[in-house]
Protein backbone atom coordinates (compact mmCIF):
# COMPACT_ATOMS: atom_id res chain seq x y z
CA UNK A 1 0.00 0.00 0.00
CA UNK A 2 2.96 2.20 1.14
CA UNK A 3 4.34 1.88 -2.39
CA UNK A 4 0.93 2.39 -4.16
CA UNK A 5 0.86 6.15 -2.47
CA UNK A 6 4.40 6.53 -3.39
CA UNK A 7 3.32 5.87 -7.27
CA UNK A 8 0.89 8.75 -6.78
CA UNK A 9 3.25 11.13 -5.78
CA UNK A 10 5.71 10.13 -8.55
CA UNK A 11 2.49 10.45 -11.03
CA UNK A 12 1.68 13.47 -10.04
CA UNK A 13 4.92 15.06 -9.94
CA UNK A 14 5.63 14.45 -13.21
CA UNK A 15 2.58 15.45 -14.76
CA UNK A 16 2.73 18.48 -13.07
CA UNK A 17 6.93 19.18 -14.56
CA UNK A 18 5.16 18.49 -17.74
CA UNK A 19 2.39 21.46 -17.51
CA UNK A 20 5.04 23.98 -15.25
CA UNK A 21 6.90 26.27 -16.75
CA UNK A 22 10.17 26.56 -14.49
CA UNK A 23 10.04 22.96 -13.57
CA UNK A 24 12.62 21.96 -10.64
CA UNK A 25 9.94 19.00 -9.84
CA UNK A 26 11.23 16.09 -11.74
CA UNK A 27 14.62 15.94 -9.65
CA UNK A 28 13.58 13.51 -7.08
CA UNK A 29 9.52 12.58 -7.79
CA UNK A 30 9.34 9.20 -5.43
CA UNK A 31 10.82 11.38 -2.50
CA UNK A 32 7.40 11.08 -1.05
CA UNK A 33 5.04 13.42 -0.57
CA UNK A 34 6.13 16.17 1.76
CA UNK A 35 9.27 16.08 -1.68
CA UNK A 36 6.11 16.70 -4.43
CA UNK A 37 4.73 19.31 -1.73
CA UNK A 38 7.79 21.54 -1.32
CA UNK A 39 8.63 21.25 -5.11
CA UNK A 40 5.40 22.23 -6.38
CA UNK A 41 4.87 25.07 -3.71
CA UNK A 42 8.49 26.56 -5.21
CA UNK A 43 8.27 26.46 -8.51
CA UNK A 44 5.08 28.23 -7.74
CA UNK A 45 6.97 30.66 -5.77
CA UNK A 46 9.76 31.14 -8.26
CA UNK A 47 6.70 32.05 -11.07
CA UNK A 48 5.04 34.49 -9.01
CA UNK A 49 7.98 36.18 -7.95
CA UNK A 50 9.27 36.83 -11.21
CA UNK A 51 6.09 37.69 -12.74
CA UNK A 52 6.16 40.45 -9.44
CA UNK A 53 8.87 41.44 -10.33
CA UNK A 54 8.02 42.08 -14.18
CA UNK A 55 4.57 43.76 -13.00
CA UNK A 56 6.69 46.43 -10.69
CA UNK A 57 8.87 46.53 -13.85
CA UNK A 58 5.99 47.39 -16.18
CA UNK A 59 4.87 50.23 -13.81
CA UNK A 60 8.08 51.92 -14.46
CA UNK A 61 7.72 51.51 -17.53
CA UNK A 62 10.91 49.52 -18.21
CA UNK A 63 8.83 46.35 -19.40
CA UNK A 64 5.68 46.32 -21.99
CA UNK A 65 2.63 45.48 -21.04
CA UNK A 66 2.90 42.30 -23.38
CA UNK A 67 5.72 40.86 -21.21
CA UNK A 68 3.71 42.32 -17.80
CA UNK A 69 0.45 39.75 -19.22
CA UNK A 70 2.38 36.93 -20.40
CA UNK A 71 4.34 36.91 -16.71
CA UNK A 72 1.28 37.38 -14.82
CA UNK A 73 -0.53 34.80 -16.99
CA UNK A 74 2.13 32.07 -16.33
CA UNK A 75 1.78 32.94 -12.43
CA UNK A 76 -2.08 32.26 -12.42
CA UNK A 77 -1.09 28.94 -14.58
CA UNK A 78 0.88 27.91 -12.45
CA UNK A 79 -0.89 28.93 -8.67
CA UNK A 80 -4.02 27.09 -10.35
CA UNK A 81 -1.71 23.66 -11.17
CA UNK A 82 -0.16 23.71 -8.31
CA UNK A 83 -3.66 24.21 -6.30
CA UNK A 84 -5.36 21.67 -8.57
CA UNK A 85 -2.03 19.00 -7.79
CA UNK A 86 -2.10 19.61 -3.88
CA UNK A 87 -5.92 19.18 -3.77
CA UNK A 88 -5.63 15.76 -5.73
CA UNK A 89 -2.65 14.01 -3.80
CA UNK A 90 -4.37 15.93 -0.32
CA UNK A 91 -8.12 13.77 -1.62
CA UNK A 92 -5.70 10.98 -2.25
CA UNK A 93 -4.41 10.65 1.41
CA UNK A 94 -7.59 11.18 2.75
CA UNK A 95 -9.15 8.42 0.75
CA UNK A 96 -6.56 6.03 2.16
CA UNK A 97 -7.02 7.50 5.23
CA UNK A 98 -11.05 6.70 5.20
CA UNK A 99 -9.64 2.49 4.01
CA UNK A 100 -11.40 0.59 6.72
CA UNK A 101 -8.92 -1.37 7.85
CA UNK B 1 8.64 23.27 -23.58
CA UNK B 2 4.90 22.76 -23.38
CA UNK B 3 2.85 23.15 -27.01
CA UNK B 4 -0.30 24.53 -25.47
CA UNK B 5 1.88 27.27 -23.41
CA UNK B 6 4.39 28.29 -26.58
CA UNK B 7 1.43 29.69 -28.71
CA UNK B 8 1.34 32.36 -25.37
CA UNK B 9 4.70 33.41 -25.60
CA UNK B 10 4.66 33.34 -29.55
CA UNK B 11 1.41 35.55 -29.56
CA UNK B 12 2.64 37.84 -27.06
CA UNK B 13 6.22 38.49 -28.97
CA UNK B 14 3.74 39.00 -32.11
CA UNK B 15 1.87 41.89 -29.94
CA UNK B 16 5.27 43.54 -28.99
CA UNK B 17 6.74 43.70 -32.51
CA UNK B 18 2.84 44.94 -33.97
CA UNK B 19 3.24 47.98 -30.92
CA UNK B 20 6.52 48.27 -32.46
CA UNK B 21 5.01 48.92 -35.56
CA UNK B 22 2.00 51.26 -34.75
CA UNK B 23 5.20 53.59 -32.73
CA UNK B 24 6.61 53.78 -36.30
CA UNK B 25 3.38 54.69 -37.59
CA UNK B 26 2.27 57.17 -35.51
CA UNK B 27 5.57 58.64 -35.93
CA UNK B 28 4.91 59.12 -39.50
CA UNK B 29 1.71 60.73 -39.27
CA UNK B 30 2.88 63.65 -36.47
CA UNK B 31 5.71 64.19 -38.74
CA UNK B 32 3.12 64.72 -42.08
CA UNK B 33 4.21 68.26 -42.52
CA UNK B 34 7.35 68.47 -40.67
CA UNK B 35 9.74 70.83 -42.23
CA UNK B 36 13.23 71.05 -42.11
CA UNK B 37 14.23 74.52 -40.58
CA UNK B 38 16.91 75.86 -43.02
CA UNK B 39 16.29 77.38 -46.78
CA UNK B 40 15.88 74.23 -48.92
CA UNK B 41 16.81 71.85 -45.74
CA UNK B 42 15.05 68.30 -45.97
CA UNK B 43 12.16 67.80 -43.99
CA UNK B 44 11.30 64.73 -42.18
CA UNK B 45 11.94 61.47 -43.92
CA UNK B 46 9.44 58.80 -43.64
CA UNK B 47 10.26 55.27 -41.17
CA UNK B 48 9.97 52.62 -41.99
CA UNK B 49 10.34 49.35 -39.78
CA UNK B 50 10.67 45.56 -40.67
CA UNK B 51 10.57 42.25 -38.69
CA UNK B 52 12.34 38.67 -38.99
CA UNK B 53 11.91 35.53 -37.47
CA UNK B 54 14.05 34.33 -34.03
CA UNK B 55 14.66 31.08 -32.90
CA UNK B 56 13.62 31.19 -29.00
CA UNK B 57 16.86 29.01 -27.63
CA UNK B 58 14.88 28.11 -24.12
CA UNK B 59 12.17 26.79 -25.78
CA UNK B 60 12.82 25.99 -29.58
CA UNK B 61 9.86 27.92 -31.54
CA UNK B 62 9.89 31.00 -33.69
CA UNK B 63 9.34 34.34 -32.13
CA UNK B 64 9.23 37.64 -34.03
CA UNK B 65 11.75 40.34 -33.62
CA UNK B 66 12.50 44.06 -35.01
CA UNK B 67 15.18 43.21 -37.81
CA UNK B 68 16.13 47.22 -38.56
CA UNK B 69 14.42 50.30 -38.52
CA UNK B 70 14.99 52.44 -42.14
CA UNK B 71 14.40 55.66 -44.02
CA UNK B 72 12.45 55.49 -47.00
CA UNK B 73 14.30 56.97 -49.88
CA UNK B 74 11.42 58.44 -52.05
CA UNK B 75 11.58 61.63 -53.07
CA UNK B 76 10.16 64.25 -51.11
CA UNK B 77 6.82 66.50 -52.18
CA UNK B 78 7.01 70.14 -52.71
CA UNK B 79 5.15 72.60 -52.46
CA UNK B 80 5.36 76.48 -53.40
CA UNK B 81 5.35 78.52 -50.04
CA UNK B 82 7.83 81.32 -49.80
CA UNK B 83 6.63 82.36 -46.65
CA UNK B 84 7.89 79.30 -45.04
CA UNK B 85 11.85 79.19 -43.10
CA UNK B 86 12.38 76.40 -44.98
CA UNK B 87 11.78 77.49 -48.85
CA UNK B 88 14.63 77.59 -50.99
CA UNK B 89 15.51 80.94 -53.46
CA UNK B 90 12.19 79.66 -55.73
CA UNK B 91 10.08 79.71 -52.67
CA UNK B 92 9.48 75.98 -53.15
CA UNK B 93 9.28 73.54 -49.40
CA UNK B 94 10.01 69.99 -49.20
CA UNK B 95 7.57 68.38 -47.34
CA UNK B 96 7.66 64.67 -45.73
CA UNK B 97 7.31 61.93 -48.50
CA UNK B 98 3.97 60.87 -45.98
CA UNK B 99 1.47 59.07 -47.84
CA UNK B 100 -1.65 59.31 -44.26
CA UNK B 101 -3.44 56.69 -46.77
CA UNK B 102 -0.51 54.42 -46.88
CA UNK B 103 -0.34 55.00 -43.19
CA UNK B 104 -3.62 54.76 -42.75
CA UNK B 105 -3.82 50.96 -44.38
CA UNK B 106 -0.16 49.94 -42.35
CA UNK B 107 -1.69 50.95 -39.33
CA UNK B 108 -5.28 48.81 -39.82
CA UNK B 109 -2.83 46.20 -40.83
CA UNK B 110 -0.83 46.68 -37.49
CA UNK B 111 -4.34 46.43 -35.46
CA UNK B 112 -5.05 43.52 -36.93
CA UNK B 113 -2.66 41.58 -36.77
CA UNK B 114 -2.48 42.50 -33.58
CA UNK B 115 -5.87 41.13 -32.68
CA UNK B 116 -5.15 38.00 -34.25
CA UNK B 117 -2.51 37.43 -31.87
CA UNK B 118 -4.55 38.18 -29.15
CA UNK B 119 -6.72 35.90 -30.19
CA UNK B 120 -4.08 32.94 -30.25
CA UNK B 121 -3.43 33.91 -26.14
CA UNK B 122 -6.97 33.55 -25.40
CA UNK B 123 -7.55 30.30 -27.05
CA UNK B 124 -4.19 28.99 -25.67
CA UNK B 125 -5.16 30.23 -22.05
CA UNK B 126 -8.61 28.60 -22.54
CA UNK B 127 -7.74 25.53 -23.56
CA UNK B 128 -4.94 25.07 -20.65
CA UNK B 129 -7.42 26.19 -18.00
CA UNK B 130 -10.30 23.99 -19.51
CA UNK B 131 -7.57 20.86 -19.31
CA UNK B 132 -6.33 22.12 -15.87
CA UNK B 133 -10.38 21.93 -14.69
CA UNK B 134 -10.28 18.32 -15.46
CA UNK B 135 -7.90 17.81 -12.32
CA UNK B 136 -10.89 19.64 -9.92
CA UNK B 137 -14.03 17.75 -9.85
Amino acid sequence: MIDAIGNTNFVSGTSFSKVSVGNNIATNPSGGFDEVMKNVASTAVDTITKAETTAIAGISDKASIQQVVDQVMAAERTLQTAIAVRDKVVSAYQEISRMAI
Amino acid sequence: MDPLLSPARIAASGMSAQSERLLIISENIANARSTGNTPGANPYARKTISFTSEVDRASGVNLIKVSSYGVDRSPFKVELNPGSPAADQNGYVKLPNVNPLIEMADMRQANRIYQANLQIYKQSRELVSMTLDLMRT
